[in-house]
């Protein structure tokens, strides 16, 4: 990183604005000069708003690859900026692949396979929660969205779906084909984007590393787990036992001083240091996780429970409801819609049931 | 007249105030020549002792009223005319009255208070501004309401025939307008404030323009009357300023308490005047004034077009009253004129009147026109009055406007009855021997008259005035009027053009052989009626064929009239009147002579003018008429110091002119006139058209003629300098005020109509439109929010 | 840039090594886009199911930048606030696509546009 903070920030004038109090410090250069971030925004931006759904197959695919372009070039230039302090491979594996097939949700105009594609970002999410050390997040994740939530999708879809006629050659309809005011959703949507990134970039300038934790605290919560630990690895014998210690009462196991007290069968008591634990004491994700979870967010949980016995309530009740319409004049219905669909595709977007209604 | 008043004048000023040039005064009456030139003191007014002049107003003013009341009524008589013959009579009579016990001392006849504004510190000069309804009657405006009122009881008699073709709505419209005119005149000369003659002012430029423009369907004469308005209006403006000057300057508009401050020299905060602004600023205002309303230099395109009027009309208004409206304006305020040491606006005024004078005779001598010949001869001869004002000499001015409103009336009158008797016809080169033929000789004599005095032959009453003007032409040195010199000459030159032009019109017109072609109107019966350019398939659509018109309750008195038939009937049903004037199967045209009223109008206006010599003689050194004016305030002396081969000034300008005058006539005859002694022996016409030595001349100056024939393209110049520019000027503000204006207001007006546009899809129902608002505006929000956080 | 291995960025002692700003600012800007693309999508989109995905991947785009945070503050806060977005997450859908289902009973159709009459 060459440049001083002398240097003159070439952006329009929005740039100029938001980058003023970076200039004290110069923070988002320490990222990604603006200009860059401005212009590959831009480029994002017209090559999103082609991919959208459209007429034309071929303005969807440049745009795509405009569109792709401009995120690689984006992440390339946090990257080289970055120097060393560039994250893990994987990241560019994931990320890339997350945001290709968020893309491809957004502009496939078949209901299915945005599905289907979302299944794959939701994939490559938990990947990125991988890195960042979550993994329960990550395998939830898979769980709940893409085996679950994902499935219900998939279903509606299936249940949404128009009756084909006779020909084979499903007929998309024109509202999946066609995006509705792509420019002005695109507008407003990296308009929000050059916000969030330029404050996102100023603001992880200001943030202070954070203190060195010692994760290993809750180790003191976790005594059977020590204990069979230290078993398992011939440390403690069948005897031994925790130390307590008299004043407090607890146990004498301090993860952020490193030491474990034992209490030996003759009385003798050692400590533990920790470069003499096992290689497999230490607080995994889960565990902090769920002490966090319940420690401090008991309540929470509660709620949580309630909304989801709320949504299975909802959805009973909602799904009860039915359209009171015959058989004979569904078949007619559907084969009207279809007729019209086939004339004039911009109809049959918009039909009525006859007599419909509770 | 003198010889007890003089002495009376100065006991009583003498006993009245003391002043500085006492001694001057007192020997003013004594001996003239060699005088050095100053002014005579101004007489302080005495309020009160001529209300009988308030007649005039009041009784022209009901006449006016009476009129409108009979138009109202539809009266069909002649009606109007008696009422308002009697009216100016009876106006007439007042003022003569007046005059006749008339001591000398000004008067003040006091009619009601009108503005009595007074405002600020008491006393102080300029916070109060008085202007009653009062006259202020002295020498000068008895001079002028003399001929005033009697030239217009004449000539509304003569009008009471010439008119009579129309009556009905149209006549009485007519006299309603014209004792409206006599009303304004009256306050114009006889008003004890500024405020007063300006309104005077203003009412006879509207009264002009109502008549002016009387044959309303006539696109020229609308034009006329519109264009003589507005070129009154422009030198109004001088006028308005003038006054507002000497409100700010003396802090006052009467007369009175003005004059005794002009005498003192002093203006309201007792400051003396000479040298400064008031005394040289002041007058040219009144000048640009007088300029406008008679028709000087740039400003007389309006008085040829005028004569689209009726001749009644053009007789008073534009030949003997309204146009001297300008000389008496700077008569009246020759007091501050004077005072000027330099003289500058008087100069100003000389120069201009005598380059008019020589502008509209140049002119003169190509026009055809014979009334529009008498229009420019109106021009010229108020050039030489203005010259003579300018030249110190508002004697000469004042008796010169006299007399030349009695004979220039009788020419018009003249001109009027040739163009009543054949049919619309004016141009010279279509008559001939008009005066011999039958019905028509007194009107060939009242021309004669008339022709002699504006040539001047000696003896007529224009003789001497106009000889009053040009021996001062040659009197005033060029320290106190630059260029007088030159003046004179010119004046003299423009004399002798004036008799050319002159016995140009009389020996084609009114000699030689009898020979005519009758004019666009001879087709029509009633002549004068029809004006002069409508078809004869309008004016019948016009008019009609016999259904309920106004003209057609006039039959019973047309009785008196022989040889008028009912009109609005198609030409064959011509033959059934006894005595046809215009027999379309032959095709033989009788002019048709003037009757009573017109041939006693005329006459009476001839006598007046042979008899407006006498008062030349009824007093030393320009008569009756002088002394008039040396007894108000545009009293002024100047030098007498002409001097031709030992003769002394006057008499050796008698000669001169004469001379001048004669050769003029002289080269009239020899181009025009007809063979025999009608021609003075010299001439060689034999026909109406055709003069073969005039043309031969006109040949020979080919392109100046033409140039003189049209104006000099005055007209069009004005057009194009003036008119088109404004034209332009007045589309551009047309165009901003469309595209400008209106465009904002539209603008303004379109502002709801996009709001609606951009807001109603608010309310669209789109779920996408809500959600795109929702996530812009949250876009919008952050940023707002981190830019005002930045 | 760092090893390549998965493992050694997981250190002997328990939590990882803390993570530099810039790394955050990366894992920040691919949510960023990514939430973006997936209001781009809501808002663009017409079938009311493809709406509705779009949600859930401005749920997933959420869901990286606190787990993120939660990486750079070596805290657990972030990802316990992760699993409640999925159970709100999870909720949602369900309610969401049970009114899906219904409003397609009535009009046989996914557009949202057919909803058009419901203005004012």
């Amino acid at each position: 990183m060459g440049r001083g903070p002398q240097q003159s920030v070439p952006v329009f004038c929005v740039g100029r604005r938001l980058l003023r109090p970076l200039q004290r410090e110069d923070a988002l250069l320490h990222v990604i000069a603006p200009a860059i971030l401005f212009t590959l925004l831009v480029s994002g931006g017209v090559g999103v708003a082609l991919a959208l759904p459209r007429a034309g197959r071929m303005p969807q695919v440049v745009g795509a690859a405009t569109a792709g372009l401009a995120g690689g070039l984006l992440i390339l230039a946090m990257t080289i900026r970055a120097g060393a302090d560039a994250p893990n491979v994987y990241f560019y594996i994931f990320s890339a692949i997350a945001l290709g097939a968020a893309l491809r949700v957004i502009t496939h105009d078949r209901p299915v396979y945005a599905a289907l594609y979302f299944v794959l970002t939701v994939i490559s999410t938990s990947g990125l929660f991988l890195i960042l050390s979550a993994e329960f997040m990550a395998f939830a994740m898979i769980i709940v969205y893409a085996g679950a939530i994902l499935i219900t999708y998939l279903f509606v879809i299936m249940l949404a779906t128009q009756a084909p006629e006779e020909e084979d050659v499903e007929v998309l309809a024109d509202y999946d084909t066609t995006a509705r005011e792509p420019i002005a959703a695109t507008v407003a949507g990296f308009l929000l984007l050059a916000v969030m990134t330029v404050m996102m970039l100023h603001g992880t300038a200001g943030l202070q590393k954070p203190l060195p934790v010692e994760p290993n605290a809750l180790l003191a919560d976790m005594p059977r787990k020590v204990e069979s630990s230290l078993r398992n690895h011939g440390m403690m014998d069948t005897g031994d036992q925790i130390a307590i210690d008299e004043t407090t009462g607890k146990l004498m196991i301090d993860g952020v001083k490193g030491e474990i007290v034992i209490k030996m069968e003759s009385g003798l008591t050692a400590t533990l240091k920790r470069d003499e634990w096992p290689s497999d004491l230490r607080v995994k994700n889960v565990e902090g996780l769920g002490f966090d979870l319940l420690r401090n967010h008991p309540g929470t949980i509660e709620i949580a429970g309630v909304i989801l016995l709320m949504a299975m309530l909802g959805a009973v009740v909602l799904s009860r409801k039915q359209v009171e319409m015959d058989e004979d004049a569904k078949a007619a219905q559907s084969r009207q819609l279809s007729e019209r669909r086939l004339s004039d595709p911009g109809a049959a977007a918009i039909g009525r049931g006859p007599g419909g209604g509770e | 007249m003198t010889n007890w008043a003089e002495p009376a004048i100065t006991s009583l000023l003498g006993a009245a105030f003391a002043l500085a040039d006492d001694g001057a005064h007192a020997g003013q009456a004594a001996d003239h020549a060699g005088h050095a030139a100053h002014a005579a003191h101004v007489i302080p007014a005495a309020v009160g002792g001529a209300s009988a002049i308030l007649l005039v107003p009041i009784v022209t003013l009901l006449a006016t009223i009476i009129c409108g009341v009979l138009a109202a009524l539809g009266n069909k008589t002649k009606l109007p005319a008696w009422i308002s013959v009697g009216a100016l009579a009876i106006c007439f009579g007042a003022v003569l009255s007046v005059y006749l016990g008339f001591d000398g001392v000004p008067k003040i006849a006091y009619g009601f208070q009108w503005i009595n504004f007074a405002w600020g510190p008491e006393g102080k000069p300029g916070h109060s501004l008085v202007a009653d309804f009062s006259f202020y009657v002295d020498t000068l405006t008895l001079l002028w309401m003399l001929f005033v009122t009697g030239l217009a009881a004449i000539i509304a008699l003569y009008a009471s025939e010439y008119m009579s073709h129309d009556v009905g709505l149209g006549y009485c419209r007519f006299f309603a307008a014209f004792n409206l005119f006599v009303f304004s005149m009256a306050c114009l000369v006889m008003g004890d404030n500024l405020l007063l003659t300006f309104l005077g002012w203003e009412g006879v430029g509207l009264c002009s323009y109502l008549l002016i423009g009387y044959f309303y369907q006539r696109k020229e004469a609308v034009a006329a009357a519109k264009k003589a308005f507005i070129i009154n209006r422009i030198g109004d403006l001088g006028f308005i300023l003038g006054i507002m000057s000497v409100f700010v300057a003396f802090g006052t508009l009467q007369l009175d308490p003005l004059f005794a401050m002009i005498q003192k020299g002093v203006d309201a905060g007792g400051n003396p005047i000479a040298g400064t602004w008031i005394v040289e600023v002041i007058p040219f205002l009144f000048a640009i004034g007088a300029f406008g309303k008679s028709a000087q230099i740039f400003f007389y395109v309006w008085l040829p077009d005028a004569m689209e009027g009726p001749t009644p009309v053009s007789a008073l208004i534009h030949a003997a009253t309204m146009v001297t409206a300008g000389v008496y304006l700077i008569a009246r305020m020759y007091p501050i004129f004077a005072a000027d040491e330099a003289k500058m606006a008087l100069t100003f005024v000389a120069w201009s009147g005598a380059i008019t004078a020589f502008w509209a005779a140049t002119i003169e001598m190509a026009i055809f026109d014979i009334k529009r010949v008498m229009g420019y001869s109106t021009i010229s001869q108020l050039g030489f009055m203005f010259a003579g004002l300018g030249l110190l000499t508002p004697q000469g001015a004042a008796y010169h406007t006299f007399t030349h409103a009695f004979f220039k009336a009788t020419l018009f009158l003249g001109v009027g009855a040739v163009m009543h008797g054949f049919g619309g016809q004016l141009d010279l080169r279509r008559m001939s021997g008009v005066i011999w033929m039958k019905g028509f000789g007194l009107v060939g004599v009242a021309m004669l008259i008339g022709s002699m005095n504006l040539t001047g032959v000696p003896g007529t009453a224009g003789f001497f005035s106009k000889d009053m003007i040009l021996a001062q032409g040659f009197s005033t040195p060029d320290s106190m009027i630059g260029g007088a010199r030159w003046l004179g000459w010119l004046l003299l030159l423009t004399a002798g053009m004036t008799a050319y032009y002159t016995g140009r019109t009389f020996f084609r017109v009114y000699l030689g052989p009898k020979d005519f072609v009758p004019g666009n109107d001879a087709e029509l019966i009633d002549l004068g009626r029809h004006p002069k350019g409508t078809s004869l398939e309008d004016w019948h659509a016009q008019h009609g064929h016999g259904h309920g018109h106004d003209d057609h309750a006039s039959h019973a008195s047309h009785a008196s009239h022989a040889g008028h038939d009912s009109h609005g009937r198609s030409a064959s049903d011509h033959r059934t009147a006894t005595k046809l004037d215009f027999d379309p199967t032959t095709e033989q045209f009788d002019p048709h002579p003037p009757g009573i009223a017109m041939k006693a109008a005329i006459a009476i206006a001839m006598v007046l003018s042979v008899l407006a010599a006498i008062p030349y003689f009824m007093g030393p050194h320009g008569g009756w008429a002088a002394e008039m004016v040396n007894k108000s305030s545009a009293s002024y002396h100047g030098p007498d110091t002409f001097n031709f081969l030992g003769i002394t000034s006057h008499y050796a300008m008698y000669l001169i002119s004469a001379v001048v005058g004669f050769i003029g006539l002289l080269i009239a005859a020899y181009l025009h006139g007809p063979k025999g002694w009608q021609g003075l022996f010299i001439g060689c016409r034999e026909s109406a058209g055709v003069a073969p030595r005039a043309d031969k001349l006109v040949g020979m100056f080919g392109p100046l003629t033409k140039a003189a024939l049209n104006k000099y393209y005055v007209d069009e110049m004005y057009d194009a300098v003036i008119r088109t520019p404004l034209k332009v000027l007045a589309n551009i503000f047309y165009l901003i005020d469309q595209f400008i204006v209106d465009g904002l207001v539209n603008a303004i007006g379109a502002i709801p109509k996009f709001l609606g546009k951009t807001i109603r899809p608010m309310q669209s129902g789109e779920l996408h439109g809500y959600a795109l608002g929702m996530a812009g505006g949250l876009a919008v929000l952050v940023l707002i929010v981190v830019l005002a956080a930045s | 840039m760092n090893t390549l291995l998965l493992g050694s960025t997981l250190a002997q002692s328990g939590f990882p090594a803390p993570m530099s700003e810039i790394t955050l600012a990366h894992y920040l800007v691919v949510s960023a886009i990514m939430f973006t693309l997936g209001l781009i999508g809501f808002l663009t989109r017409r079938n009311l199911i493809v709406m509705f995905l779009c949600t859930e991947l401005m749920f997933q785009a959420s869901g990286i930048a606190l787990i993120a945070f939660s990486r750079f503050h070596l805290l657990y806060t972030g990802q316990t606030f992760v699993i409640f977005v999925l159970t709100v997450a999870a909720a949602e859908a369900a309610m969401a696509l049970a009114l899906v289902v219904l409003l397609f009973r009535r009009k046989e159709s996914l557009d949202a546009e057919a909803w058009k009459d419901m203005q004012g």
